[in-house]
């Protein structure tokens, strides 16, 4: 049958540069390997080969950026006949977000990976030299892996080898009736969208770092994994320390910007949960640094090799299984934001994968082990290199604890096995790792704060007592101040405190000092402040952080039926908002004004326009006022969960965080509260009353005052007020109010409603039925829609801009130390030999 | 015998005994019924709702109280209170995975992971405070 409306080119030149991407690396991988094989036996041979991998390499790189153009051209011209653009994008989607909707589904984001993987590659390819045909080998071989992800091959009638983004609609959905007729296009007419929650320009940036991070960690495994195959380990020290700093940084910063944007448009309530998917990115960072620190050691004195090379393969291997654990649902019952699995074939495609590179690496280091060049001597206590191997073992058991703790889906099975029981994750997971990693924080504190006074081989120790006692004295003082200002009693956190001021004075002190702020050498202290200036952040900001949001709707909507255990619960953390009624939130009154909906395409974003005001407490004059825009929306991507982003106010010195926790009225059921009819009722004489749903109205007579700023009087118009007083269902009285019936030119009726926003009441004066001069019967009808309110959350986290300028401070360190490093081998390289 | 080697035996004792630690720190997946046997120790149970029986939510007396009726894996159905406000759609979900204690016939529920049955929507966790 042939298809109407089908644009089939670009995805078949899609599919062909697949298969092509595929077939270069795999002819990249194996000629850069004969080139290694044929390297002492036949140099010219080998040369070839060296030039055939290269040739192959770059033929594999400029087939993933004809993929990318192929997809994105499908993306931008919204050609719903495919799958992927049908899944991921929709015609309203804005232009900045066509990206976005690139790398949310699992196939785009495997090609951002590979082709980082590319651009570092052809890097690596230019300056690695007589590393070249090894490092090039293991790359080409992980693209091998990775070019297999989106093959979309079928193996055999059920096994499909990865998932191609070019698949079309009608093949991914064969059973889909509509698929039968040849005009289907007609009525696709429009995508699914991405994911609203997603639609944030951390989804356009957060994306690309993160892998370009994640992607950078290949670069010292395959130098770690072409030095062990030449047995030789000199030449590959000045790179890998290059690219591990790079990937210290890049990683680094790809980890804070998730943090950044769980914390400002996600409704985690915070910046950092331990949720097993921000965990996953963590723990190879962690392996990185220490395998970072153990190659500095060996490169000053000969030792730790063994070490750096177990942390810095593992690292890579930890991103591919962090890829295992959060694609393929695995952890389905455990994180909040894992991808949704695609299933069977993508778990064992996964563990192939995994497989390949663990018994490549593991045979090899077996194989070397015995010969790793080692030094037979001990260390002195007083030495740099001792205390940095500690560290690094230390960031390592770190890593261990969270991997552990975060991989119990995969090992729980086996636990049940052996042990009968069912392991969940535990029921408080953030004092859980917590309680671990509070240790950790303070013994890498104190080292990062220590380490770089002493000198490789052996310190002087009478300057190095005096240095760090006077540091850790003014550290001490420091951490004294801030723990009796800030109420910090827990004595775990005051140890950490210290920790952290201690090596925010050490680092500070020793790069002014000691290294006399020569900023080129300046790199590892920097680093060291920003790590110390994390874990103050981190403590300051979570030890306080609290919630100023209260239930105290009180005695009117609390009739006080609940169990003593229930009432226990006075300190929940949603407060209740209803429209126009100001509410205490902790130092401030808080008011929901009104929502407005913003339609575009079928999401509806509602904004909550919420005001907020401090007044001083004895004068009572208001000393702040600001809005905050929290706002909600109901997915119609998914089953139309509620999704909501917070709204937060940033002080220097703290910011309050809010979002909405339920919305009821308003915009969300706008059109539900209209089909609300009013209610007409007669008044003769003033004192008659009116019965409202909640509360009642007084009538005080009739005037013919119009004091309704929204209406001005005409000449001839002819005016009448009704004057009216609300009373709330406890006798209270809430609000005079006047509706207006007005004789426009003595011809046409006009009504001007008055309202009462925090009942909800709307009020009119219908009409007027004059009998005789003293007797005058009037219509008030009287719409009392269904309330409209919010449960807001709101909590202060107190500086916090320390952790992000702590963050921003360390991998501007490793950005010094590696320009550094750069500096110096081209310096080293101009000179004559 | 090396320092490096005295310090990394310290190092591994002490990895070992975080380790043990850590497990004891984890939970575990029950049933109603044998949540019941440790009332007051929060546990996670598995299950789902109960959609013919009434469900309890009243927001303006109380956002953070929702009651609702599950039934867990083993059959076994349950009065469930949720220290939280009602999770949106809580109706379309397939699966509750509940954390919380069992107290008699009532589960004091602080937290619920939903699995809804769209392939496409990520799950979603609510969290309430528990009291």
């Amino acid at each position: 049958m042939e298809f109407i409306g089908e644009h089939l080119v670009p995805g078949k030149l899609g599919h062909f540069f697949v298969i092509t991407s595929f077939v270069a690396a795999f002819f990249s991988a194996f000629s850069y390997f004969r080139a290694v094989r044929t390297e002492q036996t036949d140099p010219v041979a080998s040369r070839s080969w060296l030039l055939f991998g290269r040739g192959g390499f770059v033929l594999h790189t400029v087939s993933i950026v004809s993929i990318f153009a192929a997809l994105f051209y499908i993306i931008e011209n919204h050609l719903f006949e495919y799958h992927y653009a049908w899944e991921h994008s929709s015609l309203s989607l804005p232009g900045k977000y066509l990206l976005a909707c690139f790398w949310e589904g699992q196939e785009g984001s495997f090609m951002l990976w590979t082709f980082w993987h590319c651009v570092l590659g052809l890097v690596v390819m230019r300056t690695a030299r007589g590393l070249e045909t090894r490092t090039m080998a293991i790359i080409a071989l992980v693209q091998v892996c990775l070019a297999t992800m989106i093959l979309g091959i079928y193996l055999g009638p059920e096994i499909q080898l990865g998932k191609t983004p070019f698949i079309l609609l009608r093949h991914s959905m064969q059973n889909a009736p509509i698929f039968a007729s040849a005009n289907y296009m007609s009525f696709v007419t429009d995508g699914n969208g991405l994911n609203v929650s997603l639609r944030n320009y951390w989804m356009v940036i957060h994306p690309p770092v993160l892998f370009l991070g994640f992607a950078a960690t290949l670069i010292p495994f395959a130098y770690c994994i072409a030095a062990l195959w030449k047995g030789e380990y000199q030449t590959f020290i000045k790179p890998t320390i290059a690219w591990s700093l790079f990937n210290g940084a890049v990683l680094g910063t790809g980890i804070m910007m998730g943090g950044a944007w769980a914390y400002e448009s996600l409704n985690f309530g915070g910046y950092w949960a331990w949720d097993p998917v921000e965990n996953a990115s963590l723990v190879p960072w962690l392996t990185l640094i220490a395998g970072l620190h153990t190659l500095l050691v060996y490169k000053a004195t000969g030792r730790a090799l063994s070490l750096t090379f177990v942390l810095l393969l593992l690292t890579h291997l930890l991103v591919w299984y962090s890829t295992f654990l959060t694609r393929t649902g695995i952890l389905g019952k455990t994180s909040v934001h894992a991808f949704t699995g695609d299933g069977k074939a993508l778990t064992y495609h996964l563990l192939v994968v995994i497989a390949i590179l663990l018994v490549v690496t593991v045979a090899l280091l077996v194989a070397r082990w015995r010969g790793l060049p080692r030094i037979k001597t001990e260390e002195e206590t007083l030495s740099r290199e001792f205390w940095m191997f500690i560290g690094s073992v230390i960031l390592f058991l770190s890593s261990i604890q969270i991997a552990i703790s975060t991989s119990i889906p995969v090992w729980s099975p086996l636990a049940k096995w052996i042990s009968g029981k069912d392991f969940a994750p535990p029921t408080d997971p953030m004092l859980h790792y917590n309680n671990i990693q509070v240790w950790i924080a303070i013994i890498t504190g104190i080292l990062s704060a220590s380490v770089l006074y002493m000198r490789f081989k052996n310190s002087d120790g009478k300057t190095l007592g005096k240095r760090l006692g006077i540091t850790a004295l003014i550290g001490l003082a420091m951490a004294a101040a801030i723990g009796y200002g800030q109420h910090i009693t827990t004595w775990q956190y005051d140890i950490m405190l210290f920790a952290a001021c201690f090596g925010i004075v050490a680092n500070i002190y020793y790069g002014i000092i000691v290294q006399k702020a020569k900023f080129k050498k300046l790199g590892a202290s920097v680093a060291h402040l920003g790590f110390a200036m994390v874990l103050l952040g981190i403590l300051l900001s979570s030890y306080n952080k609290h919630a100023i949001s209260f239930n105290i709707t009180g005695e009117e909507f609390n009739p006080g039926k609940k169990s003593a255990a229930e009432n226990a619960k006075e300190n929940s953390e949603n407060e209740l908002l209803f429209r126009g009624v100001a509410s205490p939130m902790g130092e401030y009154q808080a008011t929901y004004l009104d929502d407005s909906a913003s339609i575009k395409g079928k999401d509806k974003i509602i904004y909550y326009n919420i005001f907020f005001e401090r007044r001083d407490p004895k004068t009572k004059e208001i000393t702040e006022s600001f809005y905050l825009h929290p706002d909600a929306f109901v997915n119609t991507k998914g089953e139309g969960v509620l999704t909501v982003n917070p709204s937060t106010k940033h002080y220097w010195d703290h910011d309050v965080f809010t979002f909405i926790n339920h919305i009821h009225g308003g915009q969300l059921d706008k059109g539900k509260s209209d089909t609300i009819s009013y209610k007409s009722h007669m008044v003769e004489k003033p004192g008659d009353t009116i019965y409202l749903s909640s509360g009642f109205m007084i009538f005080n007579g009739l005037d013919r005052r119009a004091t309704d700023h929204r209406y001005s009087a005409g000449d001839s118009d002819l005016t009448v007020s009704a004057r009216l007083t609300v009373y709330d269902n406890k006798g209270k009285a809430v609000k005079d109010i006047a509706p207006l019936y007005v004789l426009k030119n003595r011809r046409e009726v006009l009504h001007v409603e008055d309202t009462v926003a925090g009942m909800f009441l709307n009020v009119r004066f219908e009409n007027l039925v004059v009998h005789s001069p003293t007797s005058v019967t009037t219509e008030i009808m009287v719409k009392q829609t269904d309330s409209d309110f919010i449960v807001l959350k709101a909590l202060v986290f107190p500086f916090i801009n320390v952790l992000w300028l702590g963050i921003i401070v360390m991998v501007f360190g490793f950005f010094i130390s590696l320009g550094n490093l750069l500096s110096r081998a081209t310096a080293s390289k101009g000179q004559p030999e | 015998m090396k320092k490096t080697h005295i310090v990394l035996l310290v190092l591994m004792v002490a990895a070992i005994s975080v380790l043990v630690s850590v497990f004891g720190s984890f939970s575990t997946y029950e049933t109603f019924a044998s949540a019941a046997k440790q009332p007051g120790k929060s546990y996670y149970v598995v299950g789902n709702l109960q959609k013919d029986q009434e469900m309890q939510y009243d927001p303006a007396k109380d956002p953070n109280h929702f009651i609702f009726y599950a039934k867990d894996k083993a059959g076994n159905t349950s009065k469930v209170i949720f220290n939280g406000e009602k999770p949106r759609d809580i109706e379309k979900s397939e699966q509750l995975v509940m954390m919380g204690y069992q107290d008699g016939s009532t589960f004091h529920c602080s937290r619920i992971q939903m699995k809804c049955p769209s392939k496409y929507k990520k799950d979603m966790v609510v969290e309430g405070k528990s009291s």
